[in-house]
C-alpha cells in the first residue's frame, strides 16, 4: 500500500510543528525521514497513525483517505508503528506483549470465552506459533517469559518491532530504531528491515544514525521547521548544501569537501 | 457458634464478590473506580424500590441485574475522555449522588427510614446462595483473567495508547470489563438486600468503597484468589473487633473507629512493604516448541 501525505499542517499554540508537509512512500521501498530535533518527524508519525488530527491536509493509505481517523482504526487498516521510547506493557512478559500484537483473536470476545471454547483454543495455538516464529527471527526466543520492562533498551526496540509484525502491517512507521542501541542489534535491525522491504511492505523510517539511513533507505526526505527541505536518494541528500547547513552542520561540509 | 459461622461465610462471600468485581476493573483493566459501592447499592435498591412499591420480588432481581451494567455504562460513557485521576473522582461523586438521592427522596425507597425487603428466612439458604454467587463470579473472573481478553485488558491497564496503536479501541474493552464487574456487584447487591431484609442509605457510604479497595490492595491486585483472601482478612478483622468490644466494655463507636484505623494501618503497611499484595499477580509461563 502507498502512503501519501498532502499539505498537512499542525500547530501547537505558536509552534508550527507541521507546515504544509507532503510526502509519499511506495511499497517495497524504505523512505527515510531525517531532520534536526523539532523538525516535525515524530509529529508526522503521530498524524499518520491517528494520535494527532492535522488542522489541514490529508493522509491516504492505498488510495483511502484516513485523515484524523482514530489510532485503532488506522492500525486495523494496515498501518503499524513503533515509538521512539518503546511502548510496551512493561509488567507483562515478552510473549504476552507479542500475543497482543496479533489481531482477530476470538478469545478477546467475552461471548466466545464461555461459548466457543474450542475456537479460542485454536486461535491461541496459531497465535503462539506465529509469535514464536517472529521472536526467533528477532533472537529473543530465550526471553519470552521475562518481563518486557526488564529487557535492555535495544531489546525493547526489537520487541516492539516484533509486536508490530504480529499484526502483519503493510505500512510500517518506525521511529528511531537505532537510538541507544548497541551496534550488534543495529546490524540485526538493518537486516530485518531490509527483509521487510523485500516482502513488499512500505516503510517510513525516522533515524539519526546516518549509516542506517544510507545503508537502508531508497529515498530520503529531510525535514526542517515542519516542511520538506530536501528530497532524493541518500547520496543526493547528503550533498545538498541546504541540508548540510541545517542538519549536518558546517563541520560536516568541510569533511565532505 | 454455627449460626455465627453461617453469617460470617455469607458476609465474606458477598464482599469477596465486590472485591473480584473491583479487581476486574482496577487489577485487570486499570480503571480506578472510587465508587465501587454504587453497583452494589444499585442492586440493593432495585430490590428495595420493587418492594417499596409493592412489586413482586422477581422484578427487583431482574432490575438489579440489568441496572448495574446499564448505569455502569452511563457512568463511563460521558467521562471516558477524562484522565484516570479525574475519572476516579467522578466515580466517587456519582456514587454519592445516588446515595444522597435515595436518602432525600422518600418516594423512591423510603428515604432516610429505608425500606423493608422480603427476607430469606433460612440463613443456610442465604449462605448457599452467597457461596454460589462467589463461585460463579470467581469462575467468570478467572476465565477472563487467564484468557486473551484478560491479556488485552492488562495491556490497556499498562498503556491505553499502545492498545490503540495495536488496533484495539480501549474504550470498548473498558466497557466490557465494567459491564461484567458491575453485573456481579449489583447481583450481590440484590442478594444482600434479601439477606438483611432491609435497605437504607447507611450501607452504601463512601467508606464501604474503601473497605473493598483495601481488600483488593491487601490481597493482590490482578489476582482473583488474592482479592478473595483480602476480603476474608478485612471481614475477619471487622468481626474480631466486635468481639473485642464485648470483652473490653469499650463504647461501640470507639471500637468502630478503631476498626477503621486498623484497616487504614493495614493499607498503609501493605502499600509501603508489599504493594503487590499478599498474592502477587501471576506471570504466565509459556512453553512453546516448534
Amino acid at each position: 500500500m502507498t502512503l501519501r501525505v498532502d499539505e498537512v499542517s499542525l500547530a501547537f499554540g505558536q509552534l508550527q510543528a507541521l507546515d504544509g508537509l507532503s510526502l509519499a512512500a511506495e511499497p517495497g521501498r524504505i523512505v527515510g525521514l531525517i531532520g534536526p530535533n523539532g523538525s516535525g518527524k515524530s509529529t508526522l508519525l503521530n498524524v499518520v497513525s491517528g494520535i494527532y488530527a492535522p488542522q489541514s491536509g490529508t493522509v491516504h493509505v492505498g488510495g483511502r483517505r484516513i485523515t484524523a481517523f482514530q489510532p485503532d482504526i488506522v492500525a486495523t487498516m494496515g498501518v503499524g508503528r513503533t515509538f521512539q521510547v518503546p511502548r510496551l506493557a512493561r509488567r507483562l512478559t515478552v510473549f504476552q506483549n507479542m500475543l497482543v500484537g496479533g489481531r482477530g483473536h476470538r478469545g478477546e470476545n467475552l461471548w466466545n470465552l464461555f461459548v466457543r471454547i474450542g475456537a479460542v483454543r485454536t486461535d491461541e495455538h496459531s497465535m503462539q506459533e506465529r509469535a514464536y516464529a517472529i521472536v526467533r527471527r528477532l533472537g529473543l526466543q530465550d526471553k519470552i517469559n521475562e518481563l518486557a520492562g526488564q529487557l535492555s533498551g535495544g531489546q525493547q526496540k526489537l520487541l516492539s518491532m516484533g509486536v508490530l509484525l504480529m499484526s502483519d502491517p503493510q505500512i510500517l512507521l518506525i521511529d528511531e530504531p537505532a537510538a541507544g542501541v548497541n551496534p550488534v542489534l543495529i546490524e540485526q535491525q538493518i537486516v530485518f528491515l531490509s527483509q521487510l522491504r523485500d516482502e513488499g511492505r512500505t516503510i517510513l523510517l525516522i533515524e539519526h544514525n546516518m549509516d542506517m539511513i544510507t545503508g537502508l533507505c531508497d529515498d530520503v526526505y529531510v525535514l526542517d521547521g515542519g516542511r520538506v527541505l530536501a528530497y532524493g536518494t541518500p547520496d543526493e541528500v547528503r550533498r545538498d548544501p541546504a541540508v548540510m547547513q541545517s542538519y549536518l552542520g558546517t563541520h560536516e561540509r568541510k569533511v565532505a569537501s | 457458634m454455627i449460626d455465627f459461622a453461617i453469617y460470617m461465610t455469607t458476609i465474606v462471600c458477598i464482599w469477596a464478590v465486590l472485591a473480584i468485581s473491583l479487581n476486574i476493573q482496577f487489577g485487570l483493566t486499570g480503571l480506578v473506580n472510587f465508587g465501587q459501592i454504587l453497583p452494589f447499592a444499585i442492586g440493593a435498591y432495585s430490590a428495595g424500590i420493587a418492594s417499596f412499591h409493592g412489586l413482586p420480588i422477581w422484578v427487583g432481581v431482574l432490575a438489579g441485574l440489568i441496572m448495574g451494567p446499564l448505569i455502569g455504562f452511563l457512568v463511563i460513557f460521558p467521562t471516558r475522555r477524562m484522565a484516570q485521576d479525574y475519572w476516579a473522582l467522578a466515580s466517587l461523586g456519582i456514587a454519592e449522588m445516588f446515595r444522597l438521592t435515595m436518602l432525600n427522596f422518600r418516594g423512591i425507597a423510603g428515604g432516610v427510614e429505608g425500606t423493608i425487603v422480603e427476607r430469606l428466612s433460612d440463613p443456610r439458604v442465604a449462605m448457599a446462595v452467597s457461596v454460589l454467587a462467589l463461585v460463579v463470579s470467581f469462575i467468570v473472573a478467572e476465565r477472563i483473567s487467564k484468557a486473551p481478553l484478560g491479556r488485552l485488558l492488562r495491556v490497556i491497564r499498562e498503556d491505553e495508547t499502545l492498545a490503540a496503536t495495536l488496533g484495539r479501541n480501549p474504550f470498548r474493552f473498558q466497557v466490557v470489563a465494567m459491564a461484567v464487574a458491575w453485573a456481579m456487584a449489583s447481583a450481590v447487591g440484590v442478594l444482600y438486600a434479601h439477606i438483611t431484609g432491609f435497605v437504607d442509605h447507611g450501607s452504601f457510604m463512601v467508606i464501604e468503597t474503601f473497605i473493598i479497595w483495601t481488600a483488593v490492595i491487601v490481597g493482590g491486585p490482578g489476582r482473583n484468589l488474592g482479592v478473595v483472601v483480602g476480603a476474608i482478612i478485612i471481614q475477619a478483622m471487622s468481626v474480631s473487633t466486635r468481639f473485642v468490644a464485648q470483652w473490653t466494655d469499650l463504647p461501640s463507636d470507639v471500637v468502630a473507629n478503631l476498626r477503621l484505623a486498623l484497616v487504614g494501618l493495614l493499607l498503609v503497611v501493605m502499600i509501603m512493604y508489599r504493594p503487590e499484595g499478599f498474592l502477587r499477580e501471576k506471570k504466565p509461563n509459556y512453553d512453546v516448541k516448534s
